[in-house]
Formats: C-alpha cells, structure tokens, sequence
C-alpha cells in the first residue's frame, strides 16, 4: 500500500510504523497538496497541523490560541476572519446521532481563517473542558470574533476571557441553557422520534446496499 | 336671467357662500385629480398598469374609493400624542392649501378675491402648512416623527427665503404684488416673464418642490429613513387631510407660478374677449403641466440628504436668486 | 476702574466655547421598519441628525438552524437551507452538498455540475437585481426597483421552471441534481432532465438581463443625486472588511480582486473565463457598481455554460439511506451575498454530528458598529442597505 513517493523513502527505516499507517493511507494514498501548507502552518504557530477532506487543520494548544492566530494573521497573511464555533464532543449524547466509538467528552473550539488573495484558509482547534470552558478572546486580533464569541458563548457555554461584551447575541437575555450543546434537550426530538429512519422507507424493487443501488441515472439515457 | 344671476351675486353673503362652495369643491377635486393622475403616471413610468378596477375603466374611481376607506378607518391618536395640536395640525395644513387658492386669477376678473398684497399673502400663507407639519411631528409623540417635524422645520427656514426672492424679480418687473396686476402686466408686456424670469423661475420651483417636501426633497418624510416621517402616526381622515393638502398644494403652488412667470390666462394670440372665458382652461392646461412635472421629478429622482439640502438652498439658490434680483434691477432701470 | 482681566478672558472664551447642548436621542430603528431587510433593530443613539453610536441587535429571526440540522437527514437539510438567504436560495444549497460529497468520495456527474453553476450563477443575479431594485429605493427612487424587478421575475421563471421553486428550489441531491424519478421500477421511468426549451430560453432571458441591466445603469449610475449619497459615503477600507470577514461584493468594492468562485473547487468555474470586478474607495457607490458589474460576468458565465454544457447522467449512484463516512470538512462557496460554507461534522450516520453554517450576511452586518459611527440618520440607511444582507443569512 506504500504507493505515495515519500513513504517509500521513509519506507525502510520506519517499517513499523508503515504498518500502523496502512489503514490510513488506503484512504488518502498520496499527499494531500495542502499537507505542505498545513505543516507549514502548524510548524509557524506551533501546533499539529492535519488536512482532512481538503480543509487545513491545524490544532494548537488552548492556552496558545491567541498567540497562535496573532501569528498566522501577521506572519501567514491570514487576515481574512471567516467564522468561530465550536463542536460538542459527546459519546452520550440526547441530540444528534451519538458517536459510534466513545469519544472523549471535550469541547472544541474552531476558527477559520484565511487570505484574500489565493485562497488559503486554516481551520485553528484547540480542547477544552466541558465543565466551564474558558479561552482568550480573540476581538484584539480579528475584530470580526466579537459576534462569533458572543454566537459560540451564548450556544456552548464558552466564556471568552477579555470580550468587551459577552451577552446573548440571539436568544432572550433571560433564556437559560447552551442550546447547541448536545445535552441540551431538543423539544421536536422528544416528541417526535428520529425521523431519518422513517423518512426513507425502501422502494419497491430498489434495495438498501450501495452496490445493489439503482442509479438513478442509468435510467437516464438522454441525460 | 343673467341680470338675476348677476344682481345675485353682488349680494355679498350670496357670492361669499358661492365662493366657499366653489373652494370647497375644488380642494378635494383637484386633489383627486391630481392623485389619480399620480398614480396613473407613475405607474407608466415603472411599467405598470396602475389603477385598474376601480370604477369599471382605468380605474378612474380609485381616489374616491380610497377617499372612502380612509373616512372608514379608525381615527387613532396615540397614547403619548398631544391630542387637540395632534388633531388640529392636519386641517391647518389643509386651510393653508384653501387660503391660498384665494388669490389665483383663473381669468379676467376671474379670482376670489383680488388683493393688493397677493403675491405677499400667497407666500405668508404657503409657509403655514409647514408650521402645520411642525406640529404633526411634535405631537405624535413619536421619534420618527419628531425628526420629521424638525426637517420639516429646517427646510422651510432655508426655502422660504429663495421661495420670496425669486419671486421679487416678477414683482419688480410688473410693479404690483397683485396677482392679476402681474398677469395684467404680462399681457401688456406681451411676454411671460419666463423669458427674462427663467432664473427666478427654476429657483421658484425648486423651493415650491421643497416647501411641498416632495422628492427629492422629501425628507420630512423618507420612508425608508423615518418611516412615515410627520406622517407615521396618522390614520383615517386625518392622514386623508395630509394626502389631499399635498396634491391640493402642488395644484396651488403651481398655480402662483403659471401665474408670476408664465403669464397666467393668457395666451398670445388670443383675443381678449376669448380670454375671459378660456381663461380658467388655460390657466388649469399650464398648472397641470407644472404639476406633471413634478410628478415626473418624484418618480425619477432619489432624495437629498439633510445637509445637501440645506447647502443647495445657502450656497446656491440663494445667491442665484439674489443676483436675479440685482440683474432685473438693472435691467427694468436701464432699459 | 480695575477691570479683571481674569474675568474678561472668562467672559470671552465662555461665549466661544459655549455650544449649544443638544439632548441625545435613543431612536431603535427596527425590527419593524421599511429598510432593514427583516427585523433587524438599530438601536442608534442620535444627537439630530447624527449618529454617534448604532449597535445592531439580531436574533429576531433566529430559527435554530444548527441544531435542527442535527436532527435532520442529509436530504431533509437542504430543505432547511434553502431558507437562510432566501433571496439566493439555490446557492444555499451548494456548499453542503459539496460537504457531504466530500466526506463521502462522491464525484458528480458533469451534467449535473454545469446545471448547479447555471442554476448558482442564477439565483447570483437575481440576488442582485433585487438588490439593485431595493438600493435605489432606500435612496429615495422608486422606479428603478421595478425595472429590477421585472428582470428578477425572467430569471425567476427559469428557476422556477427546472425546480419547481422560486425562492426555495430545493433541488440539489447528494450526488448531483434531482434525479430521474422511479429507480429500480420499469413502470415509473420518468425521466427527469432540464426541461424542454430551457436553454434557449436562458440565453434569450440573459442577453433581456444585459439590456436591463445597461438600463439601470442609465437610470442610476448618472443620476447626480444618486451619486451625492453614495460616494464618499461608508468608505470600508479592505484591512477592517478582512478582520471583521466581511466577504463577497462588499469586500471586492474595496479593491480586493478576490472571488471564491476563482479559488475553490466546488464547482467547475475554472472551466469559464470572468472577471472579478472591484471597487476603488470601498463607499456605497463601489458596492451598488460592483453588484452592476458582477450581474454582468454572471451572465457571462452562464452563457458559457449553456454553449457547453455536456451530455449525461444528473446523479452519481448513491444509496438509498445516505449515510455519510466518519469525517469533518469545510466547504466554502461564493455566495451572492459572499462566503458562505459549511462545516461539516459526520460520525457516520443519516445526519450531521455537528453543521456550523457560516453565513457571509452575518459577518457583513458586524461591521455596522464600525461603520456607522458618527454618520448621519439618512447615511445609515444608504450604508445599511449598501451591504446587502438579508436576515435569514444573518439569524440563521
């Protein structure tokens, strides 16, 4: 499976840990051309940097989460502040689908930002704990985070140290909950069951398995 | 018979109720007219059909309708609302449209009352309205409308003063501030006084476009600033009372410039004695293409910022309109 | 007689320095107002006429999106989407389709991405006519708004034609566009392609756009007036729009040449020649002319396509009960009203883990606060309505 050139050239000397990556790279056989990049980015701000599905990532440590985008904004030329959310990590969870392995239960914190000339753009991530998560606001280096912040502080519970003015941007100021996260209960999930399951009933004559799958479009000679 | 009709009307109570009759009708008339016409050519403008139902044919029934509705419609004043200046600030508006109407010769001898201060009065009486509009704005108790109110207020302090000024160019050439006297003088000078007026003229209009706080000068309005402006707390007959007033008073402020610069009833090559029956003919053809006009300005332009109006008035037309008057000067000495 | 020259001084300056103090006004403009798109509320603080503090105040509108998502099927999503810029409804759709091919390997067919790029570049200009109808009309002129209209309403009908909606097409699949219809049974073949006659009828409709759109130009861009409020007027200098995010026309009208369409790959746009108009100043009047002038390289765009469109299936195969591998992604697309994209986060089921839907109105109105200080009332509507936003795409 080590097709991809820079595999083979390491291919000898870390025989073993060839092995471990097989599964991984039977996904992704070659590198990507944004793996430069990433490395680049993670190396210039210190993190580890990844590309998933053509989307740069970059994980930094949640105490250099200011510093770390000071850097790519002064030094990458990513001054291009495109959003700042969060993923609720969760393996028991009451809304969306729980996570098929356990996952850690954490917080992630993400921002993406990127240039305005070729298009490059980095998704920054750093942990956090679930119990009162706390992280630097990032208003003092793109002044665009102030309603992300507040977006994110609002639905997460995240506080963002140093924000000149932390309070709900979309719900009543008297409303109580995160609501996007995942222990948050959902009222329509309560009363209505999954309904993704009862949506797609079978087809008569069609069947469920991928390869046994009509196409549609074999059906569509003109098209 | 018409000895009987004549010696009728000398009786003063007799010919005042007639007058009266005739105003009364003639606000809501023209203002209809006037409105219908509106809505029919700006809908031609923006390629549309306009009113269309209403009556059977074109529609031509729609202003009455409308005019209904609105007596319909409940007369709500607000909670905060200075009730009795709330209530008595639409029909000031509208009393100053029927006070102008008053001295606008529609033909020889033709005019309700013909005084000797009449340019004078005409534009004493025009900036009444705008005091009308004041008080709308302040006693709705409403920020929309206090704003409203106050650039209403600004815009008749800067267009009063070139709204006066143009007009004294006319005044001076004719020699008289009667409204007939200048007609009169115009006949026996055989030209409108667009001809040398033409100065005065354009300012004139553009102050009358100012003073009616139509676009693009709407601002004590703006819709999509202030809402309604003045306008945004009325309802029923009391906003009919507004409509009506702006279409009665660009019919009358149209009127007094037909009347001062384009020679009023007259017509060259009329013979007199045609003149005194065609005379309110002429006089509505020449106010109704003033009025298209400014149909025609409201449908084409956006409207002025605050300051730029405010600019456009000091620092243009007032100058302009003081130079005219220095250049008529000289003109009606030396030549 | 001694005179104090202490108070003389005093008496001098105070009646120099003495101004008139005026009472600060708190004027909440919105939700309910004519030109705040929606219910946006300005809570503008106004000494008169000027403006010297404008927070804007959102979430009105806001209908929990990220959330619902989470609930929802893949296929169910696009129907919520549809509904966050609702004017540009069909470029909604594009990026989360993209995300959920990519996560799931899919490559669509080339039939099926030329119609997402004409049918993109479409719902592109009638966002713009509508904006190009509703700035004039902020301004004051009624009139250009119909002539926009009318044009809007060609373009309309042709998305209404192949999709079955005006303003919510919800047409795309995952996989490609909305497919034949009855797999799998020979008694409900129907196929299901652009209907007869579109493309003919799509040329026809953009060369009327042209000739409408060198109307407008007529009928706006040499109005003295029109030029008197916009220009100078709102000035973003391209630093502050990048750091705030504000993206799309609103950043290219100041001076920045960049266009997600030239940079990414979520549709095949590097298959046709446009331009990416800027701005110069970065005020009002750019962000009213670049729209002008993008309507333009749309058109363009679209009748490239049209010439080229090739032959095939609508769909790549794709299982009945989609479920989408294990993964995170984020696609981005250049939406009519500037990046709009998807972060994706799947755990291999029927539904998103996690959707982050990152609208372009959102960031372009969090500027407001910046850019409206100290202007003037009648400014902060000729700003506000410059940006272009619409609510749905701020509140999500």
């Amino acid at each position: 499976m080590t097709s991809s050139p820079s595999e083979t050239a390491n291919g000898e000397t870390e025989a073993a840990e060839a092995d471990a990556d097989a599964a991984v790279e039977a996904a992704t056989p070659e590198p990507h051309p944004l793996q430069e990049f990433a490395d680049h980015v993670a190396a210039t701000v210190g993190g580890e940097g990844a590309v998933v599905f053509d989307t740069v990532k970059v994980e930094v440590d949640s105490g250099d989460w200011v510093s770390a985008l000071t850097t790519a904004r002064d030094e990458m030329g990513l001054i291009f502040f495109s959003w700042l959310s969060a993923t609720d990590w969760s393996s028991e969870v009451q809304v969306g689908d729980p996570y098929p392995e356990a996952v850690e239960d954490r917080i992630e914190v993400l921002a993406t930002v990127g240039d305005i000339s070729e298009g490059r753009r980095v998704t920054f991530s750093t942990t956090l704990g679930k119990d009162s998560p706390s992280i630097s606001s990032l208003v003092g280096v793109y002044a665009g985070a102030n309603w992300h912040e507040r977006e994110a502080h609002e639905m997460f519970g995240i506080d963002f140290e140093g924000h000149p003015n932390l309070a709900h941007l979309y719900l009543p100021d008297a409303f109580v909950g995160n609501p996007l996260r995942k222990s948050f209960p959902l009222l329509t999930r309560e009363v209505k069951p999954w309904p993704g399951t009862v949506d797609v009933e079978a087809m008569p004559g069609g069947g469920d398995e991928e390869e046994s799958a009509d196409g549609p479009s074999e059906e569509n000679p003109e098209a | 018979m018409s000895a009987f009709l004549s010696d009728l009307f000398a009786n003063f109570w007799v010919s005042l109720a007639g007058k009266l009759l005739l105003v009364a009708l003639m606000i809501p008339l023209v203002g209809m007219v006037i409105g219908y016409a509106e809505m029919k050519l700006s809908a031609k403008m923006q390629a549309r059909v306009g009113p269309y139902f209403a009556g059977g044919r074109w529609g031509w029934a729609q202003l009455i309708a409308d005019g209904v509705k609105f007596f319909q419609k409940e007369d709500l004043i607000p909670e905060e609302a200075d009730r009795p200046v709330f209530k008595i600030a639409p029909v000031l508006v509208l009393i100053s449209t029927v006070a102008l109407l008053v001295v606008i010769p529609f033909g020889p001898g033709i005019i309700f009352r013909d005084l000797s201060v009449g340019v004078f009065y005409a534009l004493a009486i025009s900036s009444l309205s705008t005091v009308g509009i004041l008080m709308a704005g302040w006693s709705s108790g409403n920020k929309y409308s206090l704003m409203g109110g106050l650039r209403a207020a600004g815009q008749l302090i800067a267009y009063e003063l070139p709204l006066v000024l143009a007009v004294i160019g006319s005044v001076m050439l004719a020699g008289t501030m009667s409204m007939s006297g200048i007609v009169e003088a115009q006949i026996e000078a055989g030209y409108p006084y667009l001809i040398i007026q033409f100065v005065g003229f354009g300012i004139f209009m553009v102050a009358a476009l100012a003073e009616l706080s139509r676009i693009p000068f709407d601002m004590p309005i703006a819709e999509s600033e202030l809402v309604m402006g003045y306008l945004t707390e009325y309802s029923g007959f009391r906003f009919l009372f507004f409509f009506l007033a702006e279409f009665a008073n660009m019919f009358t402020l149209s009127a007094i410039a037909v009347t001062l610069f384009l020679g009023g009833y007259w017509l060259p090559g009329i013979p007199e004695d045609v003149l005194a029956y065609a005379g309110p003919v002429i006089v509505l053809a020449k106010t109704f293409l003033l009025v298209f006009a400014m149909i025609w300005f409201r449908w084409t332009f956006p409207r002025f910022r605050e300051d730029q109006l405010q600019s456009l008035a000091w620092k243009w037309l007032i100058p302009l309109a003081l130079a005219n008057i220095i250049i008529t000067g000289a003109f009606k000495v030396y030549l | 007689m001694v005179v104090d020259q202490d108070l003389v001084r005093h008496l001098s300056e105070s009646s120099v320095s003495v101004e008139l103090q005026t009472e600060e006004m708190t004027l909440n403009i919105g939700p309910q107002h004519p030109s705040t798109h929606g219910v946006l509320r300005l809570v503008a603080r106004v000494d008169g006429e000027r403006a010297f503090d404008v927070q804007p105040v959102i979430g009105y509108m806001h209908r929990g999106y990220e959330k619902l998502s989470e609930v929802r099927t893949y296929p169910q999503i696009t129907t919520l989407i549809n509904r966050i810029d609702w004017v540009a409804g069909y470029a909604n759709e594009i990026p989360f389709v993209v995300a959920a091919e990519k996560l799931l390997g899919l490559e669509v067919p080339e039939r099926a991405q030329y119609i997402r790029l004409i049918l993109t570049e479409m719902a592109r200009i009638s966002s713009h006519l509508i904006f190009m109808a509703s700035y004039p009309l902020e301004l004051g002129a009624a009139t250009p708004l119909f002539f926009a209209l009318r044009e809007r309403e060609r373009v309309l009908d042709l998305l209404e034609g192949v999709t079955g909606g005006r303003f919510h097409p919800n047409f795309n699949r995952i996989g490609g566009v909305k497919p034949a219809y009855g797999s799998g049974s020979s008694t409900r073949k129907v196929i299901q392609d652009l209907p007869a006659g579109f493309l003919a009828a799509t040329r026809e409709a953009m060369d009327r756009v042209l000739e409408a759109v060198e109307e407008l130009e007529l009928l706006v861009a040499d109005n003295e007036i029109i030029l008197a409020r916009t220009k100078g007027i709102g000035v973003l200098p391209a630093d502050v729009a990048a750091a705030y995010g504000v993206s799309g026309p609103n950043l290219r009208a100041s001076g920045v040449a960049f266009d997600l369409r030239k940079v990414e790959d979520y549709l095949p746009y590097h298959l046709f020649d446009f331009e990416i108009p800027t701005g110069e100043n970065g005020d009002c009047w750019d962000r009213w002319h670049v729209r002008l002038l993008e309507i333009r390289q749309s058109v363009r765009i679209v009748q490239q396509a049209i010439d080229g469109i090739p032959s095939g299936p609508l769909q790549a195969k794709v299982p009945k009960i989609i479920k989408v591998p294990q993964g995170e992604t984020y696609v981005r697309a250049e939406n009519p009203k500037g990046e709009m994209g998807y972060y994706l986060v799947s755990n291999g089921n029927q539904g998103p883990y996690r959707l982050k839907i990152r609208s372009a109105s959102f960031s372009n109105i969090s500027i407001l606060p910046w850019i409206l200080e100290g202007v003037l009332v009648p400014d902060i509507i000729a700003i506000l309505g410059s940006l272009d936003f619409v609510l749905g795409d701020v509140d999500r």
